[in-house]
């Protein structure tokens, strides 16, 4: 977490407002039970809101330390299965090679 | 060809679950696909008046202007594999049910014209083949010989394509809705597997479940399941804002 007067927000609050109100949608309620089989919890969305606008009004500490932990929770979340495969350090080598009838056209 | 329906090459991954045998069946397939290695064929008057005009311009459209393609096109470009359409993407008329398919040996997405539908098809279609091509550009996917690897590619695109919304599963006349999206991942990852490998159902069924877990989720590039347009539009500008996100928590 970046310190002193250069931090900022993970996501404007316009973000965070914008997923708290997708979140107790009825259209993200019937999509979450779909998937989950349960019903979505949205109430961290509506603290880390509160969290940036306390933030932004006054620059809260507090804000800010509540705002870090609950972003760090959804990467390590996302982040906590083990992968399957091995994740490539460069791209395919021959991603942009032309194919072999350009080969030939050349 | 790796990836959903529509397989061509040693081991595609296929578009739209099918099953299909290995690589001689895999050629009856795409029939207008050479042979791994010889290159393709094409009479001069198919140059100047191309049988695929509706197929690219629905792939037009798509590419700018689809949310889901967007992100996984800019995705990609973040990782190093930049997509060219004329490079990239190829229509072709398949035979059977298949509606398109990752050539990981060319690098290049099949798109069965004969076989898409409709923009909409189109658009879940090509969602479905770049994930597989995501999922070669950022990781050493073994899609000829590990069956693991393509359980797991095929999983993701089922996840986040769209293929298993509950319209698209209503249409199949496929009625469930409590974890249903879960049951209808796994049967077309199995369904796509058995398009490309002459495998077994128990021993896709049991690949499928050894990955589920973890590549069930793996949201990436989304980094959410993307139910429809709107939350692959959050999705692509929280990818926009990773940046800020990162350098602040």
């Amino acid at each position: 977490m970046a310190d002193g007067g250069d931090w900022r927000p993970p996501r404007p609050c316009e973000a965070y407002r914008a997923e708290w109100e997708l979140c107790r949608s009825a259209g993200h309620f019937l999509h979450h039970y779909y998937v989950h089989g349960e019903r979505p919890a949205c109430e961290q969305w509506r603290r880390d809101l509160a969290s940036c606008r306390a933030w932004e009004e006054r620059r809260s500490a507090g804000a800010q330390r509540s705002l870090c932990e609950s972003e760090r929770a959804r990467v390590e979340a996302a982040r906590k299965h083990a992968l399957v495969w091995a994740p490539r350090q460069s791209p395919p080598a021959d991603w942009q090679l032309p194919l072999p009838q350009e080969e030939k056209d050349q | 060809m790796a990836g959903a329906r529509g397989e061509r090459g040693p081991g595609p991954a296929a578009g739209e679950p099918q099953p299909q045998p290995q690589q001689p069946d895999a050629c009856r397939v795409f029939p207008e696909r050479p042979a791994q290695g010889k290159p393709p064929q094409g009479g001069l008057l198919s140059r100047f008046f191309p049988s695929d005009q509706k197929c690219q311009l629905m792939l037009l459209k798509t590419l700018e202007t689809n949310p889901y393609v967007k992100l996984l096109l800019d995705a990609m470009e973040h990782s190093g594999c930049a997509v060219n359409r004329e490079r990239h993407f190829s229509c072709e008329d398949c035979s059977g049910n298949v509606s398109g398919g990752f050539d990981a040996s060319t690098s290049q997405i099949v798109l069965c014209q004969n076989n898409i539908r409709n923009q909409a098809h189109m658009s879940r279609v090509v969602t479905h083949e770049l994930i597989h091509a995501f999922d070669h550009c950022r990781a050493h996917v073994d899609w000829f010989t590990n069956v693991r690897h393509l359980a797991c590619s095929e999983v993701r695109a089922a996840n986040l394509s769209g293929d298993c919304s509950l319209v698209n599963e209503i249409f199949r006349l496929h009625f469930g809705l409590k974890q249903h999206h879960q049951t209808c991942v796994r049967d077309r990852a199995i369904l796509s597997i058995l398009a490309v490998r002459n495998i077994s159902k128990e021993v896709a069924r049991k690949a499928v479940d050894e990955v589920f877990e973890s590549c069930f989720n793996d949201h990436e590039p989304f980094g959410r399941i993307p139910h429809n347009k709107t939350y692959a539009r959050y999705a692509h500008r929280d990818f926009q804002n990773r940046d800020r996100y990162y350098s602040n928590i």
